[in-house]
């Protein structure tokens, strides 16, 4: 005899942020690096911002810190915005 | 104003339902592992008639798909009738139903940073600590060997949060989890508080409770007769003293057993401890007339490294200004302030005391268990649906 159940996951909500459009071309851009400061995570931003940078005429303008754990703060968000940054490279986990 | 959880919608709709082949314990735990849900052990199948039975726990009132919290990364939609399904698969008694309900609005509250929880490769798990008249309702256990097996409403409460963390929260290993161990605790971590032998009354009465301390509107009422505490840490680590007869020579194994530099206590100086002491312990320390409030200044005090040790262990710090002072030469404490240690009793007969290390990136949220109108002190609490249901 079949049994009917009930789901455990349910619905989800809206997700609590959106990344923006990526731009379709990086030549001129200004491009920031938001280091979560795990290890080898500024190294590795680092370079993609540079190999970036060299591949498209993209500038490397501008580099701030976060935890890894926590979301940007106002202040980092506002340095990035201060420096005219359009595309911000950044990453989660280890 | 009480801070609330970060909700998004007000309502969610029902749950969908799935049709299984048959009601066999092995074709529900197969078809759930299909899925990426559960624990691993076989569960309770969620019919509707044993979820009915299980929000009546809550004694009615109040619509079933209200939502409670948002819990992250998934953004799920934690509702009464949603938190009641992962009841029933836990072994839930309707019983724990208001303590559930609690606990799963501490875990949405922005100051435990779930998110942050959930996605860590530490081993955290959310502690579940029942204090006051909801821990004798719902059956708890705060005595002897509470923090292992052999009581329902412990290991099923615990076990039906991580659930919720599982489906709910999105929080399973792999996508939504990523501990590089895990750990015993990840399965089920509730606890009562033994009120009935704490020297000092309960926790949640106490202004070093994050909640009532940094939400002054709620410290102007009455402390909660009911109310369930979530500090988000790791697995209990055992204080061994059984010859001491004053205070401070106990404490000193309970510092010993703080001041690590395996924990995240080094590297996060707002990190709260957690400091589970057992009556006997609880009882030589207010009969020398320690208050709370002094044992966690002592243990602040005795906490401690040698700075430069610290300094050298971690890189990266996340400390509070005042503590980047401190000369390498000279003793740090393991947290910032003594209101970051929290004492509460808990166990039998015995002198084995333990101490919570926290992730460090969260906050412990206590939030009282609504009072449940369908449930009085000398009254039956609501009991499983017949069998068969």
């Amino acid at each position: 005899m079949t049994v009917q159940v009930y789901a455990p996951d349910g619905a989800t909500g809206p997700d609590p942020a959106t990344l923006a459009p990526s731009p379709p071309v990086l030549s001129g851009l200004r491009i920031g690096v938001l280091d979560n400061t795990k290890p080898n995570a500024g190294l590795l931003l680092g370079q993609m911002a540079s190999r970036l940078a060299e591949r498209t005429g993209a500038i490397v303008a501008h580099t701030e810190t976060k935890n890894a754990a926590l979301a940007a703060p106002d202040q980092v968000l506002g340095r990035l915005t201060k420096e005219m940054v359009q595309v911000v490279l950044t990453g989660t986990a280890d | 104003m009480k801070q609330k959880p970060d909700t998004t919608h007000s309502q969610a709709g029902e749950p969908a339902t799935i049709e299984l082949a048959d009601d066999r314990p092995e074709t529900l735990l197969r078809h759930f592992e299909a899925q990426g849900w559960g624990d691993g052990l076989p569960m309770v199948a969620p019919t509707e008639d044993r979820v009915a039975a299980m929000l009546a726990g809550l004694g009615g009132g109040g619509s079933p798909d209200e939502v409670v919290a948002t819990l992250p990364p998934r953004s799920g939609l934690a509702t009464p009738r949603l938190i009641a399904i992962n009841a029933v698969l836990a072994g839930c008694a309707p019983a724990q139903m208001p303590v559930l309900v609690a606990a799963v609005e501490a875990l949405g509250h922005p100051r435990l940073n779930l998110r942050g929880v959930n996605a860590t490769t530490h081993p955290v798990a959310p502690l579940v600590i029942v204090h006051g008249e909801a821990a004798r309702l719902g059956g708890f256990n705060g005595g002897a060997g509470a923090f292992g097996p052999g009581n329902r409403a412990n290991a099923t409460t615990g076990r039906a949060v991580r659930l919720i963390l599982n489906h709910v929260a999105g929080a399973a290993i792999g996508s939504g989890d990523a501990s590089t161990q895990g750990g015993p605790a990840k399965y089920s971590y509730c606890v009562a508080e033994n009120i009935e032998e704490s020297p000092w009354g309960s926790l949640a009465t106490s202004v070093d409770v994050v909640s009532r301390a940094h939400e002054p509107s709620d410290a102007d009422g009455p402390a909660p007769v009911s109310a369930v505490t979530v500090h988000c840490g790791e697995a209990p680590h055992n204080v061994h003293d059984m010859e001491s007869a004053d205070p401070a020579a106990i404490l000193n194994k309970v510092a010993s057993t703080m001041a690590s530099l395996g924990s995240n206590h080094g590297p996060i100086s707002q990190a709260e401890f957690f400091v589970a002491l057992c009556p006997e312990h609880a009882a030589t320390c207010a009969d020398a007339g320690w208050s709370r409030s002094d044992v966690a200044a002592y243990l602040f005090q005795r906490a401690r490294l040698p700075a430069g040790e610290v300094r050298a262990a971690f890189a990266l710090r996340a400390w509070a200004p005042w503590l980047n002072a401190v000369p390498d030469n000279e003793l740090l404490p393991m947290t910032e302030h003594p209101d970051n240690i929290r004492i509460f009793v808990v166990g039998g007969p015995g002198k084995h005391s333990s101490v919570i290390p926290s992730w460090g990136m969260t906050r412990s949220v206590t939030v009282p268990v609504a009072s449940n109108p369908g449930s009085k002190p000398d009254t039956a609490p609501p009991t499983d649906p017949p069998q068969g249901a």
